[in-house]
C-alpha cells in the first residue's frame, strides 16, 4: 500500500495520499486532477466505483466530494477526496470513467445541490416538489422546517372553532 | 417512437415487493422498450437526522433504514464508532455478533423466498418461509427482547450475552430447517415450473455487472467469487469455513441458486459460531453517551450484507454528534442502474421476477 502513496504522490502533483487503518487510502486531491486521478486508479486495478459522498463543511465555506473506488480482489478501498467553492459547487462528472457515476451525482445533486457539468439527467430522485435550499446542508435547518411546514395545519379542532367563529 | 407505445406504472403497491417502489415503463404490446425506477416513498433523510443525535442515539435510528435486515446496518454502524474511537471489541462478543449476522441473513433470505414465491405463485413454499422466518424473529426476540429492529450491537460488543438454553434452541431450529430444505427445493428451487419462469431472465454479464457497481448475488451468479466475508473479515468471519456459492449463467435463476446455497452456508456458520464460542465478556465499557467525544476523523467500512456489500462512509469532527454519514447501500446500484438496464426488452410478467432476482429492497435505496 505503501507504494501506492509514493506513486500517487509522485505522478499528480498537488496530491496528497495517507492511510486510515489496515485497508484504507484517503487520497487528497485538487479539483483539476480528480479525474486522471480516478482514470489512473480505474487502469490500476481499482475498477469499481462504490459511491460518491459529499459532506459540507460550512466553516470552510467548501463542499468535500469523496469518491469511493474499491477493486474486487484486494481489501483496499481508496477515497478520492477533493474540495470544491461552496458558493459556486460546479464539477465535471465521472460518467466518462465510471458509468454508474451517474445515479450517485443525481444524489448528491438533490441533496447538497452540487452541479455536475455532463451529467444529463440530474432530475430529482427523492423529493417532490422541493422549493427550499437542498436539505443535507448545513445551513439547512431541520427542525424550523418541520415546525414551519406541519404547524402551519391547523388541527380539527382549531379548524371547527375558526369556522364557527 | 413506436406504433402503440404506452406508460405503465408498476407499483408503489404490489404483491412481492419489498417496500414501495414505483417502476414507470414504457410498453408496446408486453415488451418493454424502456423503464425508469422513480424511488422517494420511503426517504426519510435518515443520514440528515443522525447529524442531530449523539453517537448512542443513532442506533435506534440506523437500523430502521431496512426493516428487512437491520443487523448488518447496526453493525456497520458500531463497526464505524468502534474505529474512530479506537475501541477494541471482545472475542466472545466479536462471535455474537457474527452469530446475529447470520440469523439475520437467514431471515432476510426467507422474506426474498416468500416475496418471490408469492408474485411466481407457489403460495406453499411462501408460507413457509414466513412460517420459518417467524421461529428466527422468536429467537431474535429471546436474545434481544425485540423482534424486527433489535438495537442489539453496541460499540464496543453486544448489548447483553445469551440468554440460558438459547445455543439449544437454535441449534433445533437449524436441524428443522436442515430437514426442511429438500421440500423448499422440490416445491421452489428445482421446481420445473421455476426453471422455466426464471432461466434466461434477466441475464447480466461479469462485465456489465462490475461497470454497473454490483456486489452479492449480482456478481456471485455470474461467476465472480466476491465476498467481503472473505475479502475483508470482519467480526469472528477468519475463524470460520465458509465457501463461497456462485453460478455461471449470471440470470435470475442462478442468482436464486446463489441465495439458496447462501442459506446452507449460513446453518454451517450458525453452528460452528455455537461449536467455537468462547466465554468472556461480551461488552467494552465505553464513556457517558451523553459526554461522549469522538476524535476528528473519517472511516469507511463495509460488511456483507444478505444482499451486497453494505459501507458507511463516516465522518466526526470532534464533537458528540456525527457530522456526516453516508450509507452506501447494495439495492442502491441494483435498483437504479442495475434494474433498469434488465428490464428494458423484458416482459411485463417479469418485472417482478427480474426486480426481486436483484434482491431490491425499497427502504435501503431511499433512506
Amino acid at each position: 500500500m505503501n507504494d501506492m502513496v509514493d506513486l500517487l504522490k509522485s505522478i499528480f502533483k498537488g496530491t496528497d495520499a495517507r492511510t486510515l487503518g489496515e485497508n484504507r487510502l484517503s487520497v487528497t486531491t485538487p479539483g483539476e486532477s480528480v479525474l486522471a486521478v480516478l482514470d489512473y486508479l480505474k487502469a490500476s486495478g481499482f475498477y469499481q466505483l462504490k459511491s460518491i459522498s459529499c459532506v459540507d463543511w460550512i466553516d470552510d465555506n467548501e463542499f468535500e466530494l469523496v469518491y469511493h473506488v474499491a477493486s474486487l480482489e484486494r481489501p483496499l478501498h481508496i477515497m478520492v477526496k477533493t474540495r470544491i467553492d461552496r458558493d459556486k459547487p460546479v464539477f465535471p462528472t465521472a460518467m466518462s470513467i465510471f458509468k454508474n457515476a451517474g445515479i450517485f451525482e443525481r444524489e448528491m445533486h438533490e441533496l447538497f445541490g452540487v452541479m455536475f457539468e455532463g451529467n444529463p439527467d440530474l432530475n430529482p430522485l427523492f423529493l417532490d416538489n422541493w422549493k427550499d435550499i437542498p436539505p443535507f446542508r448545513k445551513d439547512f435547518d431541520m427542525r424550523k422546517y418541520v415546525k414551519d411546514t406541519y404547524d402551519s395545519i391547523p388541527s380539527f379542532e382549531e379548524y371547527k372553532w375558526q369556522k364557527e367563529n | 417512437m413506436a406504433e402503440r407505445e404506452l406508460e405503465l406504472i408498476f407499483g408503489p403497491q404490489h404483491l412481492g415487493m419489498i417496500g414501495n417502489l414505483s417502476i414507470s415503463l414504457n410498453v408496446e404490446g408486453d415488451t418493454i422498450l424502456s423503464a425508469r425506477v422513480n424511488p422517494g416513498y420511503l426517504h426519510r433523510g435518515f443520514e440528515k437526522l443522525m447529524e442531530y443525535r449523539n453517537w448512542i442515539q443513532n442506533f435506534p435510528l440506523v437500523c430502521r433504514i431496512n426493516m428487512i435486515e437491520s443487523e448488518p446496518v447496526e453493525m456497520v454502524y458500531a463497526m464505524a464508532v468502534e474505529d474512530l474511537a479506537g475501541i477494541e471489541v471482545p472475542e466472545r462478543a466479536q462471535y455474537i455478533r457474527t452469530m446475529i449476522q447470520e440469523m439475520s441473513r437467514l431471515s432476510c433470505h426467507f422474506t426474498a423466498a416468500w416475496a418471490y414465491t408469492s408474485i411466481l405463485g407457489f403460495d406453499t413454499p411462501a408460507q413457509w418461509a414466513m412460517g420459518d422466518r417467524d421461529y428466527l424473529l422468536d429467537l431474535f426476540e429471546d436474545l434481544t427482547g425485540a423482534r424486527v429492529y433489535h438495537i442489539y450491537n453496541m460499540p464496543g460488543g453486544v448489548r447483553r450475552d445469551l440468554p440460558e438454553g438459547f445455543e439449544d434452541k437454535l441449534l433445533a431450529f437449524l436441524d428443522a430447517i436442515h430437514n426442511r430444505l429438500p421440500d423448499y427445493n422440490s416445491t421452489f428451487f428445482e421446481n420445473r415450473l421455476f426453471y422455466e419462469r426464471a432461466s434466461g431472465i434477466g441475464k447480466i454479464s461479469p462485465e456489465d455487472a462490475i461497470e454497473m457497481g454490483g456486489t452479492g448475488q449480482v456478481l456471485r451468479g455470474c461467476g465472480i467469487k466476491h465476498d467481503i466475508r472473505k475479502l475483508e473479515p470482519y467480526a469472528a468471519y477468519s475463524d470460520m469455513d465458509l465457501e463461497v456459492p456462485t453460478r455461471e449463467a449470471g440470470d435470475a435463476y442462478s442468482r436464486v441458486l446463489v441465495i439458496r446455497d447462501e442459506m446452507v452456508q449460513s446453518v454451517s456458520i450458525l453452528k460452528q459460531c455455537i461449536e467455537k464460542m468462547p466465554s468472556g465478556k461480551v461488552y467494552e465499557k465505553t464513556p457517558n453517551p451523553f459526554k461522549w467525544k469522538i476524535p476528528k476523523g473519517e472511516t469507511y467500512v463495509r460488511v456483507e450484507s444478505a444482499r451486497g456489500e453494505f459501507g458507511l462512509y463516516l465522518v466526526s469532527n470532534g464533537g458528540n454528534r456525527p457530522y456526516r454519514a453516508h450509507f452506501k447501500t447494495p439495492s442502491f446500484v441494483h435498483g437504479l442502474v442495475i434494474l433498469e438496464r434488465l428490464l428494458k426488452g423484458a416482459n411485463i410478467a417479469d418485472v417482478g421476477n427480474i426486480m426481486l432476482s436483484l434482491y431490491v429492497i425499497a427502504p435501503e435505496i431511499d433512506r
